[in-house]
């Protein structure tokens, strides 16, 4: 299996200013203190090895949006946040090359940062596209039609061309889909949120975002631990630090970093990928909550096995 | 985790031993209620003391809220104190060390 990450970043689409890239060029200039390249590749190679990630690169602001690739060849997608855009392109390159032009996708949830990219999906305008949503949620056609409608966009969802199937998931149910099993666990969120789980029979992968963990439930965890269990990649929200999670921006319907290794360690997960990302946060942000996640980690491991903790970026790819 | 109660001039003073997690946290939780209901009985602040304490997951900090907000209902003022370097690091990253008082001594 292989894990594209289209759109990182939680609630509203963000970008890097201009006040943003000058800091991080100026901080470049001064760590290669007067070095000379050859060509741009040796450039780039600087920036590989002796830049920090938020230096050299940014995380990007496209909101949630995750591409699984395996099961039968057919596009599996986790959310149509404003990362669909590019995934849409890329899909359709793809199809060019012969690609099947079959998709499935797992929403999460409704609001509107996980299904903004939709009206600007270019599959969706495809005759020959053949369009799956799947929901925990009963109303995602309603969801996708309303912002559709024209206060909203100018094309309404009657003029998309490809074919659409809507088929809402219940907890507790394993369905096989597109060569995958697939399981699905209602998560606590404002009108609910619901966490998947993808097995190809080799390989595991949890999409867990929008989830909150509350603070006087810690019962429930152990559901999320058995969702969880063996994982070889558990992609989680992280949006905020332990103390905000339970104090201003408590019932807002996210976790923190440190809920999510312990729930890994738990589970005896092998990967954890921060995800969800806090707007308010620069790429400086970003990379100090990563470092601090894997001290943490470190911190409280004892005699478990590693948990890998990676930062979802825009672009990334990680093979399962 | 093991814990005891002991009153000082000032205080009471909460101790715990070992490390709180999802094994323990329970217990943790019972504990520090306990001591809440006790330092309120007394007239005293609460003093977490966790020198003995190795260190603790998301579950023990929670806790930490938990009995924050038990404590404030009851009136009582509550500190943490004398966090071992582990512990002073998990404040730290959690962000526990802005929302709690920690001091490096009992006394404050």
């Amino acid at each position: 299996m292989r894990v594209r990450f289209w759109g990182t970043r939680g609630s509203l689409p963000v970008a890097t200013k201009a006040a943003a890239v000058r800091r991080k060029v100026a901080k470049a200039l001064m760590l290669a203190n007067g070095r000379q390249f050859i060509d741009e590749a040796g450039a780039l190679a600087f920036v590989d090895s002796d830049l920090d990630f938020a230096t050299g690169n940014t995380y990007g602001g496209a909101t949630s949006c995750v591409e699984i690739e395996g099961g039968d060849g057919s596009f599996i997608v986790c959310d149509m946040g404003s990362g669909l855009r590019e995934f849409g392109l890329s899909a359709a390159a793809r199809c060019k090359a012969g690609h099947k032009r079959v998709y499935h996708f797992f929403l999460s949830h409704l609001h509107w940062d996980h299904i903004m990219g939709f009206p600007f999906f270019v599959a969706a305008f495809d005759p020959e596209a053949v369009i799956t949503v799947h929901s925990g949620h009963a109303d995602a056609e309603t969801a996708l039609r309303r912002q559709q409608e024209e206060i909203s966009f100018p094309v309404p969802f009657d003029w998309l061309k490809a074919q659409f199937r809507f088929v809402t998931l219940e907890p507790g149910t394993t369905y096989e889909c597109a060569g995958l099993k697939v399981e699905v666990i209602r998560q606590y969120h404002a009108h609910d949120s619901y966490g998947f789980r993808f097995d190809d029979g080799k390989r595991t992968v949890v999409y867990s975002t929008d989830s909150e963990h509350r603070l006087g439930d810690m019962d429930h965890e152990t559901r999320f631990e058995a969702f969880f269990a063996g994982a070889d990649v558990a992609i989680c929200d992280t949006m905020y630090s332990l103390a905000d999670s339970v104090t201003m921006k408590e019932d807002w319907g996210h976790s923190s970093n440190l809920v999510a290794v312990d729930l890994c360690h738990a589970a005896a997960a092998k990967r954890l990928v921060l995800f969800h990302h806090e707007p308010a946060y620069s790429d400086e942000d970003i990379l100090r909550m990563h470092n601090e996640t894997i001290r943490y980690e470190e911190l409280i491991r004892e005699d478990r096995p590693l948990l890998e903790i990676v930062c979802a970026y825009d672009g990334l790819e990680l093979d399962v | 985790m093991e814990w005891s109660n002991r009153k000082t001039a000032t205080a009471l003073v909460g101790e715990g031993t070992g490390r709180v997690d999802e094994a323990s946290w329970e217990l943790f939780l019972a504990e520090i209620n306990a001591a809440i209901v006790e330092a309120a009985a007394l007239d005293l602040p609460l003093v977490i003391d966790l020198k003995g304490i190795d260190y603790m997951s998301s579950r023990g900090l929670r806790v930490l809220t938990l009995a924050k907000r038990a404590a404030d209902a009851a009136s009582v003022g509550l500190t943490l104190a004398r966090p071992n370097e582990r512990m002073t690091e998990i404040l730290a990253i959690s962000r526990y060390d802005k929302i709690f008082t920690v001091t490096k001594g009992l006394e404050g």
